[in-house]
């Protein structure tokens, strides 16, 4: 797997060259190899003294979530630990079985040190993994037993593989990994290959084949012999069998399509993981030694830190790749004002809580964009649109038109510097458009600042058919009022221009009758699910959009005595830009999963059968740093405190990934 | 293979706890001919059939769009059309309400029995052969003998509370009709109607999942025409 191509054995080899006798030759080079093994080993085994579990994370994590205090999670089952997300890339064939009543304590694991699981996608790949320290082997190979040991050409690192997943040990700490090819670029190479070859396109050929792959079932059920298919003698007639065999002349070496797939894959596998580990174990390389701020954020004492690049993030992005390969020049400005944007981020627990103190960093130029669009005034009329009880709810205030403005002050220079003709065109756009739309009208119908909040679930009022029998059970059919179940929902925007809304809905009532102005509110008939109700309340400086029936018709000037106030009302208002609440038990477990994405339902499950309230606050933005405090207090005194952690590492995980 | 897909959706309804309303009315006239009809309603579930809709996929499978289901109606329409005995048939399909509406008519109960089975079967919607085995209708001009098929899955132990309430909201009614009057029956909850030529039987689909035979019956005739 690993080159054999050390610094050291060059130098010895050079110097063997230089004293080419034939007489001495062959001891002499037995005298350098075995120098060089003792002092490769002796390097090695210095570097090793003094490295923990953090100095091998790969310099392309993105995403850092390194957990101290790791003897909290002790407690933790490793069934448990591999039904999380952010094991699942690299646990897939892990864990057969033989963890089954296992916990973190009996895998080996050395408590002392941290348990880093990161994660980063590049342009070519993706990697992901966790590193460790080791304070039993013999432990760890009891867990990692689908693992076999593969010779390393690494001095004083060995190395273990599964199927895709890869544990690389150097002295008493484990780096597994997974490294993925991006599908794209697999493709891309795949076809090039295939159709070099003179193959025509695989998919002609294959559609009877993903046609069967669509289900399992099919396949066997199609496989079965077929009564008429035998005779009066119980032999099969061969010639009524559809099934085809490769011609004689075929080449049985020559690989098919996804036979070739799978070898690209392998290669690039290798590459990946082969440069990582160079880079890693060979050249010393790491997330640590190359980004200062992360380095900085591990010497937190706190139970665990959170790190994530942004700005790599961005730099990948498809866009990004597009503007680097079409407009250089604008992709390194641009480049300039993303560099910095990095989050980083403390868990602190205590005995019925957990805090995550979050902070976004950003370039000064992005800073000044953030600082005007946070500089707003907290809208105090939404409060009165929030229930008291309200098991969820947030509110986002900002400023829009002194972003924009801003926006236009950092972003217009930056295309002015530009010597390209079609950047040109798009900067007189952008100007024209400044000089001509009416920014008045536009900021002040939407000022930026918005609110949410969940209501629970409540009967809303269907329409549904009903069978109804005269004496001699003829029927007819009967439409009815129905009742079912709904989450309420209210988002809310604020607004100084109330009549450029009532235009349009006026405009849109006219086109058709399900859209009526009942005064105090708008209704929209069956909008929502083709099914119910939205209501539209254009009032108070508000502009709302609810599917409940309830504040549109009795509270569509807001919930009076019952709305949200005293502390809570105050942490909102003092909350920076941003604030969030919510009340897990009356929150998560009355979401219907089916209204969410895969990815927010794995969120949800992991939080499911939690009590507590969850709070997100934030800070006033500087030309820095804006900070968060997401803080979850947990009900549950007796709780383990380490699968709370882990629930919450795995939301912010999916969130992020 | 599609229309398991269909069915395994309409099961996954079930098991989502949605409220639905299935209704069989069955006609045989003296000469043994008569008429099918299967309703599917689902109407005091559309908010919740709407929002799955709405999805790709749910609980691994894939979500069927409208038009895919309009066109295996379609489908099965045509393959009911072509079976021997079987004439007249309609398929009413309301996505607004999801409210189906299945008629047809036969020329005797064996032929629509067969029919059902043979696409039943060809199109896999049973693992289970043993459900295509034995007879769910029988006729002797005096006497019908009838069932529902146990196409059903017995899946109450995995049903949260509820999903159970919900599904004690559902319906499943059965009718019998004959030109003749009826002398008796063997299922005491079965109702006869007023002209004692129809006779019905209710139950809700929690009950109906529990135990398919529910709504067995035998119904017997009076020996003189009305």
């Amino acid at each position: 797997m690993f080159e054999n191509n050390f610094p050291v054995r060059e130098i010895f080899c050079f110097f063997s060259a230089e004293h080419d006798k034939k007489s001495t030759i062959k001891n002499t080079k037995n005298l350098y190899m075995k120098l060089s093994i003792i002092i490769t080993t002796l390097f090695f085994s210095i570097q090793v003294v003094g490295q923990n579990s953090e100095d091998f994370i790969p310099r392309d994590a993105v995403t850092v979530f390194s957990i101290n205090n790791i003897s909290l999670l002790q407690k933790i089952s490793m069934d448990d630990l591999v039904q999380y997300e952010f094991m699942e890339e690299v646990q897939s064939e892990l864990f057969d079985g033989s963890t089954s009543g296992k916990t973190l304590k009996d895998s080996g694991i050395d408590f002392e040190q941290k348990l880093n699981v990161f994660y980063g996608k590049g342009t070519d790949h993706e990697v992901s993994g966790f590193t460790f320290g080791i304070k039993n082997k013999a432990q760890l190979f009891t867990v990692f037993d689908d693992f076999d040991k593969i010779e390393s050409n690494i001095p004083a690192v060995e190395y273990y593989s599964s199927l895709s997943n890869h544990l690389i040990i150097k002295g008493n700490v484990g780096v597994l990994m997974r490294v993925e090819p991006l599908e794209e670029k697999i493709t891309k190479y795949t076809d090039s290959l295939w159709y070099s070859r003179g193959n025509t396109s695989p998919w002609d050929e294959n559609i009877d084949d993903s046609e069967q792959l669509k289900d399992e079932n099919n396949i066997l059920e199609e496989e079965e012999f077929d009564s008429e298919m035998i005779d009066s003698t119980g032999t099969a007639v061969a010639e009524e069998v559809e099934y085809s065999f490769p011609d004689a002349s075929e080449n049985p070496n020559e690989k098919n399509y996804n036979e070739l797939k799978d070898s690209v894959l392998t290669i690039f596998q290798r590459q990946y993981l082969d440069e990582i580990c160079k880079d890693l174990f060979l050249r010393g390389n790491n997330l640590k030694k190359s980004d200062a701020l992360f380095a900085n954020q591990l010497t937190h004492k706190t139970e665990g830190v959170f790190y994530m690049d942004n700005s790599r993030n961005f730099k990948k992005a498809e866009s990004f790749w597009y503007l680097q390969s079409v407009f250089p020049s604008l992709f390194e400005e641009v480049n300039e004002l993303y560099t910095g944007n990095v989050m980083l981020g403390d868990f602190i627990l205590s005995d019925n809580s957990i805090e995550l103190k979050l902070a976004s960093n950003y370039s000064p130029e992005l800073g000044s964009i953030y600082q005007k669009l946070n500089d707003s005034k907290f809208d105090k009329s939404i409060l009165k649109y929030i229930h008291e009880c309200s098991p969820a709810h947030f509110s986002y205030n900002v400023n829009l038109r002194e972003a924009y403005e801003q926006s236009y002050k950092v972003i217009v220079p930056i295309l002015e510097k530009q010597k390209d003709a079609r950047l040109s065109n798009t900067l007189l756009t952008v100007k024209l458009l400044n000089e001509f739309i009416n920014k008045e009208a536009l900021f002040d119908t939407y000022k930026g600042s918005m609110f949410g909040t969940f209501n629970g679930i409540k009967k809303v009022k269907t329409k549904k058919i009903e069978f109804q029998y005269d004496e001699d059970y003829n029927y007819t059919e009967k439409v009815i009022e129905g009742e079912e179940d709904m989450p309420l929902f209210v988002f809310g925007l604020s607004t100084d221009r109330p009549d450029i809304p009532n235009l349009i809905l006026d405009h849109i009532s006219h086109l058709t009758s399900q859209c009526k102005n009942y005064g105090n509110y708008w209704k929209f008939e069956d909008a929502i699910l083709e099914s119910v109700p939205l209501f539209i309340i254009n009032k108070n400086g508000l502009l709302l959009f609810t599917n409940d029936a309830d504040l549109a018709t009795n509270h569509s000037d807001g919930y009076g005595a019952s709305s949200l106030s005293g502390k809570q009302a105050k942490k909102i208002k003092k909350s920076g830009f941003m604030y969030a609440y919510a009340d897990w038990s009356k929150t998560i477990e009355k979401l219907p999963r089916e209204m969410f994405t895969n990815e927010q339902s794995e969120i949800l499950d992991a939080m499911r059968e939690k009590t507590g309230v969850m709070e997100l606050l934030s800070s006033e933005a500087t030309d820095r740093k804006t900070t968060f405090e997401v803080v979850y207090n947990f009900i549950d005194k007796e709780a383990n405190s380490g699968k709370y952690v882990l629930d919450l590492v795995n939301s912010i995980y999916v969130l992020l990934k | 293979m599609k229309l398991k897909l269909f069915f395994l959706s309409i099961l996954s309804l079930f098991s989502l706890g949605s409220c639905i309303e299935i209704f069989d009315d069955l006609t045989i006239h003296t000469d043994g001919t008569g008429t099918f009809k299967y309703n599917i309603n689902l109407s005091s579930s559309k908010l919740k059939i709407n929002s799955i809709l709405a999805l790709d996929s749910l609980d691994g499978k894939k979500v069927p769009s409208i038009q895919f289901i309009k066109d295996e109606i379609a489908r099965i329409k045509a393959k009911f059309e072509t079976q021997e005995g079987i004439s007249n048939v309609t398929i009413e399909s309301n996505f607004t309400d999801f409210l189906f509406k299945m008629k047809c008519d036969f020329t005797n109960i064996n032929a629509l029995q067969e029919a059902i089975k043979r696409i039943v079967s060809e199109e896999n919607l049973t693992k289970n052969m043993d459900d295509l085995s034995h007879s769910w209708v029988t006729w002797d001009s005096q006497k019908l003998t009838r069932s529902i098929p146990e196409l059903t899955i017995n899946k109450t132990k995995e049903l949260t509370e509820n999903e159970i309430e919900l599904l004690k909201q559902g319906k499943y009614t059965s009718i019998t009709r004959f030109d003749k009057t009826i002398e008796k029956f063997d299922n005491a909850s079965a109702k006869l109607s007023a002209s004692k030529q129809a006779i019905m039987l209710q139950t809700d689909t929690y009950s109906l999942i529990k135990n398919a035979k529910l709504l067995e019956n035998t119904i017997y005739l009076s020996p003189l025409k009305n």
